[in-house]
């Protein structure tokens, strides 16, 4: 057993990965009997990471974790014009933001989604509602299928374009395996990265060379290697709560 | 020689048919109705009518109403839910008798009928009303149907040799229309006015009145004053770059457009300073084109309008009418933004250049300039696009006729020239990380805008010359901050396009229902410019807007190039654009619905739009009356049930907003 666990621990290390400690991949090993093949092995133990939270005590090889976490001086130091990683370090994605779309502008639009509609130009359209209109369950699943889009790509929705739009710019809160959280910012626009589409607890390697200026890490598709995965408790609650977060972000930037 | 009868919708119309068929010599003789007169004369149909006797008449609109009995016109019993199915009959209104009389005692001696109403769905149903007035007076007449966009000679005369027969689908849609509208509109009116009377001292005596248009239509108005009144002002920064050349002010936009976080602003910021020197990445010079504008519709009509003509989207429509009676323009209510290949366009341009204003012009492209019109989505198989007919000269023409004309001549003059033409640099800099770019444009030939005056195409200065690779250190570089504005309440042409958008109303009756939205006192209209101070005016120039004005760009069709209408953008300031406010009232009946637990609020436009997608079936034989009838009634009065168990909601939201009570009290009113 020991010795698949050691086997699948070798072939990870030379992956784009972040390495899980022996005795987790040894957990997962024991569990099966008899022990199914090592490309199956593999595939499940990246999956469970990819689900896990980094920072889980014995998740990661201690070595690992050590060589790949963020230098603690540049964390949150804006005196600190620019530093580039020595090593890569490994995150998972805390929360996103799009920048380029004002919140209050973001906020409407989730209202009207809120509201079973969505707006196509001056076009308000009805989203089918759950179980209504003879299709029954077809429903339900046609008015996610929109909200989903809706989302992802939000049409119509002027200035900066929609959430995954081309042009827009994202700030990101990084966590590394040792729970320490930076912010994130696209220098040059990371395919795959909008709000709506990425996941909380999504994993990200950020590759040796990474430039951190003024506390922000300045993430470009060089650099910024996206891995997946995704934290169910925290993506939920991100979405649960993200209107409100919106609202309350918009109106306290009037107080001061 | 057989006898025949032909009907106009309107007395206009048969003197001006009378005119042409007969050569200008008919008798004339009095009807027991002013306005009617009988026109006599004779005309050769072509087979196989052959030479005819003709009389020539008209009705004034529709001929009859529809109703319900005498026992329903007590408001206190039975309830208003009987409405959705007791008996409604068709009469004849009083003042509408005699002019059927006229028309059933010419039937007699008539061997055929010959329909001469405008040719959309409503004037459809007129002819069905006439026939059967006709028929009562001689149940054997034939009847026939004129079609016809204008009152040109040739034209009628063409419409006269083919006649066809009466689309008893549109006029089956229409009744359906009437039905719906009396049964739902009584409905919701008796349901209102009898359950908000004791809410309050201000709604005592109210007739609160409910038509299934006119509420989507103030839903319109009441969601825009919301968010009007819900936005929350934010900042955003934009780095600005200038670069000074040969002495021209060079203004690089950062491509990011703005950021709405300062640190991150800051970072980008910090690092094009940090780089010195921006490199030229990329420069561009092409030709460019703004484009002229698509064929006039009706709603198009009322739209500019009311931007550029100082009139309402009902009057400008009532003008039109009047310019087409008269035989100057053609029929007004088109939707149709494509010219057949028929008409001889050249023709219609020679007529006008007897014009002071734009003879010249029209001389100009019937000597060589001319080019074939854009085609537009949009064809209703009807009518063509707005167009003058001949040529009618200021001196006959009343004010707003002679606004309304000039634009229809305008905008026809520009659809039947060249695009405007000019050559577009664009410039891209790398500044650091950061991509910035400069954008000018002269113009070289403002060809339709020389005749189209409500469009304009400044050219910026053109930009000096850039090489790929060269490196300069910029003038200026600066991080500037701005707030966004909320968008601006609903002026006219917005709210028709957004009633356009959404199906409500036809292009025909969407003024009405802006009209009856401020006679009920459900919302005003007011000047723009009459709210606070300059927090409207930019702050950066960053400000707003995500294209950089290259021209009018838009693909062909309609709302393609609807992008300018939301915000006036300040072009418009002070002059005299209106904007619709909701009062007190308005803004309570639509959250009362809106609030209520079921997603078919009647201030959506929803219920209103399958209606009118249904009547469009019926038109196209993919339905029937009755079963639509049967369908909408049962939609209506589930919403009227569900609406009956929360009328708390709705009483709530009167007493919140009308009487003040609880929450702020909706400031408008």
């Amino acid at each position: 057993m020991a010795a698949v666990a050691t086997q699948l621990q070798t072939a990870l290390r030379s992956q784009l990965f972040p390495l899980p400690s022996h005795a987790w991949l040894l957990s997962i090993v024991t569990n099966r009997d008899p022990p199914p093949p090592l490309a199956s092995l593999m595939a499940t133990a990246r999956a469970r990471i990819l689900a896990s939270d980094l920072t889980t005590p014995g998740l990661l090889d201690a070595a690992y974790t050590a060589a790949h976490t963020l230098p603690a001086h540049v964390i949150n130091n804006i005196a600190m014009v620019e530093h580039r990683l020595a090593h890569d370090v490994v995150v998972q994605v805390a929360d996103i933001e799009n920048l380029s779309r004002s919140r209050w502008e973001q906020v409407e639009e989730l209202e009207t989604i809120e509201r079973k509609e969505q707006r196509r130009g001056r076009e308000i359209i009805r989203l089918p509602p759950a179980g209504a209109e003879g299709g029954d369950g077809d429903g339900v699943d046609a008015g996610s299928v929109a909200i989903t889009q809706n989302l992802s790509s939000a049409p119509g929705s002027g200035g900066g374009g929609g959430s995954g739009g081309v042009k827009a710019t994202h700030k990101l809160i990084l966590q590394d395996c040792k729970g320490q959280n930076v912010f994130a910012v696209e220098l040059k626009r990371v395919e795959g990265i909008a709000a709506g589409k990425t996941s909380m607890g999504e994993k990200i390697l950020l590759r040796e060379g990474t430039v951190i200026a003024r506390g922000a890490v300045l993430l470009d598709p060089e650099n910024c290697h996206l891995m997946g995965g995704k934290i169910d408790a925290w993506h939920n609650e991100w979405d649960d709560t993200r209107l409100a977060r919106l609202k309350e972000a918009a109106a306290s930037e009037v107080r001061h | 020689m057989s006898r025949i009868l032909c009907v106009a919708e309107k007395p206009s119309i048969a003197k001006a048919v009378a005119g042409h068929l007969s050569g200008g010599t008919y008798q004339t003789h009095n009807t027991r109705e002013t306005f009617i007169k009988n026109y006599v004369f004779d005309y050769d149909f072509g087979p196989p009518w052959g030479a005819c006797s003709v009389t020539m008449t008209s009705v004034i609109g529709h001929l009859t109403g529809l109703d319900v009995g005498p026992e329903l016109k007590n408001w206190s019993y039975p309830p208003p839910e009987r409405l959705f199915d007791c008996p409604v009959m068709v009469n004849v209104p009083n003042d509408k008798k005699n002019i059927a009389k006229n028309i059933e005692e010419q039937a007699r001696r008539a061997s055929a009928l010959f329909i001469w109403t405008d040719c959309d769905r409503e004037g459809e149903h007129i002819g069905g009303e006439i026939r059967d007035a006709a028929k009562r007076g001689n149940h054997r007449i034939e009847v026939r149907r004129a079609r016809f966009s204008n009152i040109e000679r040739v034209h009628i005369l063409n419409a006269a040799r083919n006649l066809v027969n009466l689309d008893e689908r549109q006029i089956e849609a229409v009744n359906a229309r009437i039905e719906l509208d009396l049964r739902i509109g009584y409905a919701f009116t008796r349901f209102l006015t009898l359950n908000l009377r004791n809410v309050g001292p201000e709604l005592n005596d109210l007739m609160i009145s409910y038509g299934s248009c006119q509420f989507p239509t103030l839903g319109f108005v009441v969601d825009r004053y919301f968010r009007v009144k819900n936005f929350v002002p934010e900042t955003f920064w934009a780095i600005k770059v200038m670069y000074k050349r040969e002495k021209i002010d060079v203004n690089f936009h950062w491509a990011r457009h703005r950021l709405f976080d300062r640190h991150a602003a800051v970072v980008l910021y910090e690092r094009c300073i940090a780089s010195r020197h921006a490199k030229v990445t990329k420069t561009e010079e092409k030709p460019t084109k703004k484009w002229k504008p698509l064929p006039l519709t009706t709603v198009e009509l009322q739209k500019m309008a009311t931007k550029f003509l100082h009139l309402t989207g009902q009057e400008a429509l009532a003008v039109a009418e009047k310019l087409y009676n008269n035989g100057f323009i053609s029929y007004p209510r088109t939707e149709t933004d494509r010219f057949d290949k028929a008409i001889n366009l050249q023709a219609l341009v020679q007529k006008q250049i007897p014009s002071e204003q734009w003879g010249q012009f029209a001389q100009g492209l019937v000597n060589g300039a001319f080019r074939a019109p854009r085609q537009g989505r949009n064809d209703d198989k009807a009518h063509p696009p707005i167009h003058p007919i001949t040529f009618a000269s200021p001196a006959v023409l009343g004010q707003n006729e002679r606004k309304v004309y000039e634009f229809v001549v305008r905008r026809f003059l520009a659809c039947c020239s060249e695009d405007a033409k000019g050559v577009a640099t664009d410039v891209e800099i790398a500044y650091g990380d950061e991509v910035f770019t400069a954008h000018g444009v002269i113009v070289l030939e403002r060809n339709y805008l020389d005749v189209y005056k409500y469009e304009n195409w400044t050219g910026t200065a053109i930009l000096p010359k850039f090489t790929v690779g060269e490196r300069f250190e910029p003038t200026e570089a600066l991080l500037v901050d701005g707030k966004t504005t909320p968008p601006g309440y609903l002026t006219e042409a917005d709210l028709i396009a957004l009633m356009d958008a959404n199906g409500i109303g036809t292009d025909a009756t969407m003024a009405e229902h802006i009209e009856k939205i401020q006679e009920r006192q459900y919302a005003r209209a007011v000047e723009r410019g009459n709210r606070g101070g300059n927090e409207d005016a930019p702050a950066a120039p960053a400000a707003r807007g995500g294209g950089r004005g290259r021209g009018g760009r838009g693909q062909a069709g309609r709302g393609g190039r609807g992008g300018t209408a939301g915000r006036g953008g300040g072009e418009n300031r002070g002059s005299g654009i209106r904007e619709f406010i909701p009062t007190a009232l308005g803004v309570a009946l639509i959250q009362g619905f809106d609030r209520m637990s079921f997603d078919m609020s009647l201030g959506k436009p929803f219920l209103r739009k399958e209606m009118e997608l249904k009547m469009k079936a019926i038109c196209e034989g993919r339905a029937d009356k009755e079963r639509v009838l049967r369908q909408s009634l049962l939609e209506y009065r589930q919403v009227y049930n569900q609406s009956s168990a929360e009328l708390h909601i709705l009483k709530n939201a009167c007493r919140q907003y009308v009487l003040g009570h609880g929450e702020a009290a909706g400031g408008a009113g």
